[in-house]
């Protein structure tokens, strides 16, 4: 048998034994990559709400109640004219109304019989990337001040705010989950030096007859892997488990409320990656502990 | 097959516990490193182990000189000796068989190869019919026995042991001298670290006595 079957039978074996240790050290690692996969799916969701915004109206323009068929052809010229803007679409009074309703059901009361408060607005969607802030701003400040225009909203400005709040909650979560991960890569060492201890004359003996250095220091390595692999699945297990949750008690009600469902999963291949990051944490630890022990 | 040139080991507070040490064991020759309680024949066998590194002096076994060895090169050197300790160093959750075959299974021969080796080599010490038991089910002198048919397993050229009678009676003592008379016979190089004088004489093998870290005597 090649050393690396040898270290897997000893590391199952060992980890087994010193199950309930063991059990600690899978909890640490499990909650350091639940809180790592949380930022990220966090991060995830932020970005494609913000992507799927980006792609919706940027810069809605709201309409005086008297605006006249000239003010509204300037606008529509200035938009045409504008390298930023990739489309407009036209909301009427009534449409303004009809949408009203359909996203506030039941706030559809406040809205009187006989008149209509909500304004026409015109809907225009930027070209991604197309031009810096200011270039932007510029045209809504000029938008702002055309006759036939009460008011301009830059939609960016929120996706700006979304994503530098996103931002340092990513910062604040990669932190934890830094710490967490130490924590963790720790943890395995201590359980995997306790092992090394309770298997001392063993490996002394195996040390004496010459086993190569992988039969010794093998097992613990792989012990490490384990825990380190284990406490990743437990983690993205229990993050799906979450996800989908909130997804079945909260998606409608998000969905409607955002225009676009935010309640994503991670994409396989993160998730492959976040159970390497939990292995190699995992087996890190093993590593310093077998290099420790002799 | 060892050759030593003013070897010495001295450990902390200038402690020798060898000094100047010069002797040769040749090819084949059956040896007794013998001596009062800290005379150094412990010391001496871990140098020859590697278990130690020599203050001083130089160390050759089988043309390798031990103080160059790195890590994987002991490992490797120690794969081509054969040890047996006073108190038999058997692994508690391994079977006979098990303890014995280990040492074949880490040289990457296979599980067919194992088995037999290790039936040829248990059956060689007359243990052949305890091979799937526990070393703690096993007497004091055929734990012995076990442990010399692990040295044996991988065909060393040379076999080192520490007291190997040191916990048995004076007729199993005996028993396992004949043991490794019959290994040296083979044409393997013995030397075995014992305090009994008694059984130096009735074995009637070649004696090197160390006092004090010294060679006393070339007998």
């Amino acid at each position: 048998m090649s050393a690396l079957g040898y270290s897997i039978e000893q590391a199952a074996v060992s980890l087994w034994r010193g199950r309930g240790a063991s059990a600690l050290a899978v909890v640490t690692i499990t909650l350091a990559m639940f809180v790592l996969g949380g930022v990220l799916l966090l991060a995830l969701n932020v970005e494609r709400l913000a992507a799927a915004w980006r792609s919706s109206a940027e810069l809605s323009i709201y309409l005086t109640d008297d605006v006249s068929a000239a003010q509204r052809t300037t606008i529509l010229e200035m938009l045409a004219a504008s390298p930023v803007v990739a489309g407009h679409e036209e909301v009427s009074k009534a449409q303004a109304r009809q949408r009203f309703a359909h996203l506030f059901p039941d706030l559809a009361g406040l809205v009187p019989e006989g008149g209509n408060p909500l304004p026409a607005s015109i809907e225009v969607r930027l070209k991604p990337g197309a031009a810096p802030d200011a270039v932007i701003r510029a045209l809504a400040d000029r938008l702002r001040s055309t006759a036939g225009v009460s008011d301009v909203r830059y939609d960016r400005r929120w996706i700006h705010r979304l994503l530098t709040l996103a931002g340092l909650v990513d910062g604040i979560g990669l932190l934890l989950a830094s710490m967490l991960s130490v924590a963790g890569a720790l943890s395995v060492a201590i359980v995997v030096r306790l092992a090394l201890f309770a298997r001392r004359d063993e490996v002394d003996i195996m040390r004496l007859v010459g086993a190569p250095l992988s039969y010794l220091r093998g097992p613990f390595v792989v012990e490490g892997l384990l825990h380190g692999g284990l406490g990743a699945i437990l983690g993205l297990l229990i993050l799906l488990a979450g996800q989908a949750a909130a997804r079945a008690a909260y998606g409608p009600a998000l969905e409607m409320a955002l225009g676009v469902s935010p309640l994503w999963f991670l994409p396989v291949k993160l998730c492959a990656l976040l159970v390497a990051g939990g292995m190699a944490v995992g087996g890190l630890g093993g590593i310093v502990a077998a290099w420790s022990g002799r | 097959m060892i050759e030593t040139h003013r070897l010495s080991k001295v450990y902390r507070r200038g402690v020798y516990a060898l000094r100047d040490v010069s002797l040769q064991i040749d090819k084949g020759e059956f040896v007794f490193l013998t001596g009062p309680s800290g005379a150094g024949k412990s010391t001496f066998l871990r140098l020859l182990l590697c278990e130690e590194r020599p203050s001083d002096g130089t160390l050759v076994v089988g043309g390798r000189n031990l103080a160059e060895l790195g890590a994987r090169d002991v490992q490797a050197y120690r794969r081509t000796l054969g040890f047996v300790f006073q108190d038999f160093k058997l692994i508690p959750r391994l079977t006979v068989l098990e303890n014995v075959a280990f040492v074949l299974r880490v040289l990457g021969m296979s599980s067919v190869q194992q088995r037999r080796r290790t039936f040829q080599v248990l059956k060689w010490v007359g243990l052949q019919h305890r091979m799937n038991a526990y070393p703690q089910d096993l007497s004091g002198g055929e734990q012995q026995r076990i442990a010399i048919a692990r040295a044996l397993v991988n065909d060393p050229a040379l076999v080192l042991a520490d007291e190997p009678t040191g916990n048995l009676d004076p007729d199993l003592s005996l028993e396992i001298m004949n043991l490794f008379r019959e290994i040296n016979a083979r044409g393997t190089t013995v030397l075995v670290a014992t305090h009994d004088r008694e059984l130096i004489r009735q074995v009637g093998r070649r004696a090197v006595t160390l006092d004090q870290g010294h060679v006393a005597e070339l007998a």
